[in-house]
């Protein structure tokens, strides 16, 4: 690590390098009177060093929140949102999936996450005034083999469901060229994939979209439940290469999870909803999810024309910026689509 | 004030002679010149203008009484949190010069505590607020600006509905969402160094906008957590952040608001929810707010508080922000006093 970029005395810098501190972080992470043992220096050399070193670490200035809504500063916060493809839906999340965090979708099997999974894989391609990001997605497979078939069907129809996109736009994208599908049996290869391809995908500006269908698959079946310590570990390391990947290439991240069995509300209930399920990977997970969506199958059925559904609804469980709600949904030929309530 | 000589920064042997002169306390060296007191102590005059020096230096630091202290504390106003019950039970809301922490289960209101904060704390004096400013600093991701403007809108509607006289009805022009706005600070953190980082440059930051009442760090578990590999690190880190932090309280006169996560314990064959970061970490706040849920219900309860009994109140989290749980019976109260007064 070069010291001399810093802007210090050549006394400070002489004795930071003769302590061995290798870089800016390793100064930040000792305190002031540590440093002042370590480095013989005074006081006030000191905080000028430790001044120096923050001033290299921070990533940007304080900005104001009228900054922000002017859209002054495009690495933070921007308001973009990832649309769904059903404006219903669309409304219920406030424009669509936030482009910043981790959003979880949970629910039990067959209640149709994996159909939002997709629906999202074509709906990133569109442009940012029909609500897309015009890139495509990474889909991460931990279990089921990918639904390609169902992929081809929606592709087909996909006219039908966007009826707002002009269909020359719509004829003119190449959906399946821009959809990347890993395969990943367990933890490592699921790292290394993180790790390696998703940010070179990322960085060619090929993909705005992760998906990883699911992440209770590898958690659950590779830990036993002694090692829910191990297991914590990991699934923190792995929160945190998701994160680092949304923050950095500012990329909307859809977790798929499975949902457990929950057999008394003790005293210490983790949420309101009173239902029997709640999703999978306990609280150390829930701490790391920004927007948690649940997707439950209903009794009934719906038609539209000539098809006929399972009722679903979509629920917003928590968010920062969205209210508790919920719509009901049916999955289509053409994709997910809100049941509007007969008037 | 009256200090023993002994006590005074100098070197053994310089107390020694001065006691043996017969000067015990700082009021004997007082209106002392150098060559008197030289002579006296057959000391040097340099030794003699080094003990006056340190005699007079003492003087400053004097140390005040708790009256005093009780008046400096009632002249800051505490930040409202809009729930009127909690700050009832908080004495005011969240005080100043105070580090207050917020524990809860995702998505119970953390966050949302901490948007209304950082526009409450904003609020005109002649309402009763602090007319302040807030940096807000986000290791999350959470700090959504449409929620944000959702909350000043609803504040600068309630405060417009509020305004009486014609003192309150000027401010009102300088209270307005995009006022609001500006007056928000926004750092991003994406790990503990960054946030450490930050908080060495808050003083500068503090003194070059004296304005600056409230600072939020949402939330500090985030990035702590991520540090499992090192647990002495990670304690020795947060020792140094708290102490940090409460004295970027004290020293700047402004309310430091943090957030944390919940975690489980496991003991006696039962499992517990209670705030993560360890209990070393639980001694920094001087006030501790659990949010969690009850069936259905939102309750805020203050669990550590040196100034207040422990209580629990119920909120709501409502499209205009932290509010009461009975919102529409507080609004009907209001009315008919606004219209006595007129």
């Amino acid at each position: 690590m070069s010291w001399d970029h810093l802007q210090l005395k050549p006394q400070i810098i002489s004795a930071v390098q003769r302590a061995q501190l290798k870089s800016v972080r390793e100064v930040l992470c000792v305190s002031g009177p540590d440093l002042q043992k370590m480095t013989g220096l005074s006081r006030s050399d000191v905080q000028e060093l430790l001044h120096a070193a923050a001033t290299a670490s921070r990533t940007h200035q304080p900005v104001t929140a009228l900054q922000l809504q002017r859209g002054e500063c495009h690495r933070l916060e921007s308001g973009l949102r990832l649309g769904t493809g059903c404006q219903v839906l669309d409304q219920l999340l406030r424009g669509g999936l936030p482009v910043g965090g981790v959003t979880e979708l949970s629910g039990e099997s067959g209640a149709g996450k994996t159909q939002l999974g997709l629906q999202l894989c074509l709906s990133v391609q569109y442009p940012v005034e029909h609500r897309g990001l015009s890139s495509g997605a990474l889909y991460i497979c931990t279990e089921d083999p990918f639904p390609i078939k169902r992929l081809q069907q929606l592709i087909s129809e996909q006219s039908v469901l966007r009826s707002d996109v002009p269909r020359s736009l719509i004829s003119g994208l190449q959906f399946s060229d821009h959809i990347y599908i890993e395969h990943t049996a367990d933890l490592d290869s699921l790292q290394v994939c993180l790790l390696r391809r998703a940010p070179l995908l990322l960085a060619r500006g090929l993909v705005r979209l992760i998906v990883i269908d699911s992440v209770a698959a590898l958690f659950r079946c590779e830990f036993q439940p002694d090692d829910w310590l191990e297991r914590n570990k990991q699934l923190l390391t792995f929160s945190s290469m998701l994160h680092n990947l949304s923050q950095e290439f500012t990329t909307p991240i859809l977790c798929i999870n499975q949902v457990t069995d929950v057999f008394s509300q003790s005293a210490n209930s983790l949420s309101s909803s009173s239902s029997s399920v709640c999703p999978a990977l306990g609280l150390a997970w829930a701490n790391q999810v920004m927007v948690r969506l649940m997707m439950r199958r209903l009794q009934g059925k719906v038609f539209l024309g000539d098809q006929s559904s399972a009722l679903r609804r979509l629920e917003v469980v928590f968010a920062p910026h969205l209210a508790r709600n919920s719509r009901d949904i049916g999955v289509w030929r053409e994709g997910l689509r809100a049941v509007l309530d007969p008037d | 004030m009256r200090r023993p000589v002994s006590s005074l920064s100098l070197s053994s042997s310089l107390k020694v002679k001065m006691v043996r002169a017969g000067f015990q306390t700082t009021t004997d060296l007082q209106n002392l010149d150098p060559e008197t007191l030289s002579a006296e102590a057959s000391i040097s005059q340099q030794e003699a203008l080094e003990a006056l020096q340190a005699a007079r230096a003492g003087e400053g630091a004097a140390s005040v009484t708790a009256l005093e202290l009780l008046q400096k504390e009632e002249e800051f106003r505490s930040i409202v949190t809009f729930s009127s019950q909690l700050d009832d039970a908080l004495g005011g809301g969240i005080p100043v010069g105070k580090m207050s922490e917020i524990c809860g289960a995702p998505g119970v209101g953390k966050t949302q505590l901490c948007l209304q904060l950082a526009v409450d704390v904003q609020v005109p004096q002649c309402f009763g607020g602090l007319g302040g400013q807030v940096i807000f600093v986000d290791t999350e991701g959470s700090f959504q600006l449409q929620r944000v403007m959702d909350l000043a809108g609803a504040a600068v509607r309630h405060c417009s509905l509020l305004a009486e006289d014609e003192e309150q009805r000027v401010a009102m022009t300088t209270f307005s969402v995009e006022t609001i706005l500006s007056n928000i600070f926004l750092v991003r953190c994406h790990d503990y160094v960054e946030l450490l980082a930050e908080l060495h440059l808050l003083p500068d930051f503090l003194r070059s906008r004296p304005k600056l009442r409230l600072l939020v760090i949402d939330s500090v578990a985030f990035p702590f957590l991520r540090l499992h590999d090192d647990l002495s690190q990670r304690t020795r880190l947060l020792q140094g952040l708290g102490l940090q932090l409460i004295a970027t309280a004290t020293g700047h006169n402004i309310a430091v608001v943090i957030t944390n996560h919940m975690s489980t314990r496991l003991g006696g064959g039962q499992s517990q929810l209670v705030p993560a970061l360890g209990d070393i970490w639980g001694h920094a706040a001087s006030i501790r707010l659990l949010l969690r849920w009850e069936e259905s219900r939102r309750l805020a309860s203050i669990v550590k508080s040196p100034g207040h009994m422990d209580a629990t109140v119920q909120y709501q989290i409502t499209c205009e922000g932290f509010r009461d749980a009975d919102q529409s019976e507080q609004l009907q109260r209001k009315k008919p006093r606004i219209q006595n007064n007129q």
